[in-house]
């Protein structure tokens, strides 16, 4: 009888990698690059509220190079020998255990530096001095996982800090980041998904360029008689889970004007916050519950904001797939946040209808006086000025609805109705030259005015 | 209402002078391409003007006028500069959704209404990836800023916006709101003044292009670039369609041509009006000048005997033809 033999298991590296960075887009992978500096600056002020200013994270992009450098405190030697090159997280891995970062899988760097190139340079400053890794082509190509040498070497100035490099892009990456339409869409997509961390004064810069933060507030009176967001507040499981619904920064719009109603405004609709990241900005769709028991979007509610956190020490508590960039819906926390934002936005929703056919003027005079405030702000000046509610499910809740802080039209406005209708061209431009001599007249115009000849034939 | 194309071209110096870098930057494009065997398809207005002069300065005979409006149609009929010269009813995007084109073109799509940026801006970037290699698209477009709103709809929704910097900061709020992903994502409100607007526009094409193209076989290469105001500013924006793996030779010859420029850096176009007498004293602007008056900047305030520097071999000269 033959001696039993044993067969291979092992994933080869070219698999391993090709599955890697098959699932990420180029930005997202840049993202997570700048997730790792904030991870950085997190843990070099104790895992908790650095002076964000102090930090600065710079990124260039060529056809022929990728660099990201940062002043957030480096990777130290040991962590860099033990963890921060493998594959994976280490079960014995508790660096940030007590830090509200959103990395868990240990593949972010990883991740992105096999997706843009051959060759990486990871250099980085500590307390404890300076070393470079570089990852090779040949390491790359070879079967086996070697470990990688680490050269200990003379520090570059005197800041703490990591810098990355990739050189020998791929051909798409390469071409991606000559086209000024990519280096545009990445400078949205960090203003978008690190807004908090912008507003907070972190310094992200782009090709040199500065990225400005997307700003989301919402009005909120300091009187507690006057109008303020629906807020709602809870921790379940070490998670502590935010809500704020109300009204946005941007203007009023209730009117014909097509644009208006075509307008999309960023900060409208639902942002989702994990551990300060911006999983999703301005979301508009069934998602975030538009269109379930809640209207579907549309113009009329671009004045509404709702913004929903979720922050906890644990990632893997939060409710956001692997790519960190879009929700995890199938989560318990989030199912059951789902419901109170829905209820939420309903209450809001409610209030835009009953404003929808009276002027501007008369609707925005409830909002004089009124400050803008980020949602963390928010919260606490309800909190402070308002009597909360608890609820049933451990949480603290203001609905400005029950608290009948919502204000309605008042019943002597005579409400309208819009008619809008479609005539070809050369039968508006006839009717302008009849009723003004003109035909450079507002087709809004025309109809206003056929409207009132007809109207005063009506009266008489 | 009064169509732009209708106007007569003797009051509409700095549309002339565009035209004419138009037909310039074709001539200097013939040195690579032989322009004969190429189809011109544009909007034409009544007197078919382009059509003319395309035919004649460059000797193009495949010619497809698109026109939505039926008496323009009919009186470009009549008008015709060649006897085989295709005339369609219909619009420009109906016509280049319907019909598959496969040869080398030159296409001119030349917007004048403001209302419809986004739709004219995505006409052109697909035409960008869709076109045979070796064809060329302009496109003109209204660059009124008051397009985005006048200051009277400002007031009406808030009396602060009479404060002109806040009114620019509305118009770019409300820019944003209608250009969504295609708006640049760094911008100021300065861009949106009646002499920046046109830029900006510029920079909204660009990036279109640049997303529409992405990932296919092909660059684009920018050959003239306008800006000029007669009665409303506009901006022109004109692109060649070339292999992804097209000499460097190519682009050098193009950007040695005296015109050349980007949707980053535009021709700025703003001819002054002159009498006779003052053009022939002005020149070519290289000389001592004597006027004991200033000559008035015009609507975008460039300095005029540099204007007249930069473009005197394309000021339009008008005569009065008795019939």
């Amino acid at each position: 009888m033959t001696k039993n033999e044993t067969v291979k298991t092992s994933p080869t590296k070219q698999f391993f990698v090709s599955m890697l960075t098959r699932d990420i887009n180029l930005d997202d992978a840049i993202l997570d690059l700048i997730d790792n500096c904030i991870d950085g600056a997190l843990r070099s002020s104790g895992g908790r509220d650095p002076e964000y200013s102090k930090f600065e994270i710079s990124i260039h992009v060529t056809e022929d190079k990728f660099t990201i450098s940062d002043n957030c405190g480096g990777i130290p030697k040991d962590v860099a020998i033990n963890y921060a090159f493998k594959m994976g997280r280490s079960a014995d891995d508790n660096r940030d255990k007590d830090a509200e970062t959103i990395g868990m899988y240990g593949v972010g760097m990883k991740r992105a530096l096999f997706k843009m190139g051959e060759y990486s340079t990871v250099y980085s400053n500590t307390r404890e001095g300076a070393f470079r890794v570089e990852i090779k082509p040949d390491w790359m190509q070879s079967e086996s996982w070697d470990e990688i040498p680490l050269q200990n070497i003379e520090p570059r100035g005197n800041a703490y800090g990591t810098e990355i490099e990739v050189n020998k892009l791929t051909q798409g990456v390469s071409k991606l980041f000559k086209a000024e339409v990519f280096v545009n869409d990445l400078r949205k997509s960090v203003s978008e998904h690190f807004m908090v961390f912008l507003q907070k004064g972190l310094i992200i810069r782009i090709n040199d360029e500065a990225v400005k933060p997307i700003i989301l507030e919402l009005l909120v009176h300091d009187d507690p008689k006057l109008p303020a967001p629906f807020v709602y507040e809870r921790v379940r499981d070490g998670v502590t889970v935010s809500i704020a619904v109300g009204h946005n920064t941007s203007s009023a719009i209730d009117s014909d004007d097509a644009f208006e109603q075509n307008r999309d405004v960023r900060s409208s609709g639902w942002t989702v916050l994990c551990n300060d990241r911006a999983i999703l900005v301005g979301d508009k769709t069934r998602l975030t519950g538009w269109g379930d028991n809640v209207p579907v979007w549309h113009g009329q509610f671009s004045v509404l904001t709702g913004i929903i956190e979720f922050r906890s020490s644990d990632a893997s508590k939060l409710p956001v797939t692997t790519t960190k960039r879009a929700v995890d819906t199938s989560s318990d926390i989030w199912l059951e946040a789902f419901k109170k934002m829905r209820e939420a936005m309903a209450v809001w929703t409610g209030y835009t209808n009953k404003w929808k056919n009276v002027k501007i003027v008369d609707r925005k005079s409830h909002w004089n006086g009124a400050v803008s405030k980020s949602l963390h702000d928010v919260i606490r000046t309800v909190i402070a000025t308002r009597d909360m509610t608890s609820k049933q499910d451990g949480g603290i809740e203001y609905n400005p609805r029950i608290k009948d802080a919502l204000p309605v039209p008042q019943s002597t406005t005579q409400s309208t109705r819009r008619i809008s209708f479609s005539k070809p061209k050369s039968e508006i431009d006839r009717v302008a030259e009849y009723l003004f001599e003109n035909t450079e007249v507002n087709p809004g115009a025309v109809g206003e005015e056929c409207f009132r000849i007809i109207l005063d034939e009506a009266k008489v | 209402m009064a169509e732009a194309s209708s106007i007569p071209y003797n009051i509409r110096p700095n549309k002339v002078a565009d035209r004419e870098l138009f037909l310039s930057a074709l001539s200097c494009f013939s040195a690579i391409e032989n322009l004969k065997h190429y189809q011109y398809i544009g909007l034409g207005g009544p007197f078919l003007e382009d059509f003319k002069l395309i035919h004649i300065r460059l000797g193009l005979k495949k010619m497809v006028c698109v026109e939505s409006e039926m008496n323009t149609h009919l009186r470009q009929k009549f008008n015709a500069p060649l006897s085989d010269m295709k005339f369609v009813h219909g619009a420009m995007e109906w016509y280049l959704d319907e019909n598959e084109i496969n040869e080398k073109s030159i296409i001119w799509l030349d917007f004048t209404a403001p209302g419809e940026l986004v739709e004219q801006i995505m006409l052109f970037a697909v035409q960008a990836s869709r076109l045979p290699i070796g064809s060329i698209v302009r496109l003109t477009l209204n660059a009124n800023n008051t397009s985005l709103g006048t200051k009277e709809d400002a007031v009406k929704e808030d009396s602060s916006y009479r404060d002109p910097a806040k009114l620019k900061e509305w118009r770019m709020e409300r820019f944003k709101g209608l250009f969504g992903d295609l708006t640049p994502s760094t911008l100021s409100s300065d861009e949106f003044t009646y002499k920046a607007y046109g830029k900006t526009l510029l920079r909204v094409l660009k990036l279109a292009v640049e997303r529409e193209i992405l990932g296919l076989p092909r660059q684009i290469k920018w050959l003239l670039c306008t800006h000029y105001a007669d009665g409303q500013p506009m901006v022109t924006a004109m692109c060649r369609i070339a292999p992804e793996n097209e000499s460097e030779e190519v682009e050098k010859r193009i950007q040695e041509w005296e015109f050349y420029s980007t949707p980053n850096a535009p021709l700025t176009v703003d001819l002054p009006s002159l009498s006779a007498k003052e053009r022939l004293e002005i020149g070519d602007g290289n000389r001592e000048i004597n006027l004991d008056y200033t000559i008035p900047s015009s609507k975008l305030s460039q300095d005029p005997v540099a204007m007249m520097k930069r473009f005197y071999r394309v000021y339009p000269h008008f005569s009065r033809v008795e019939l």
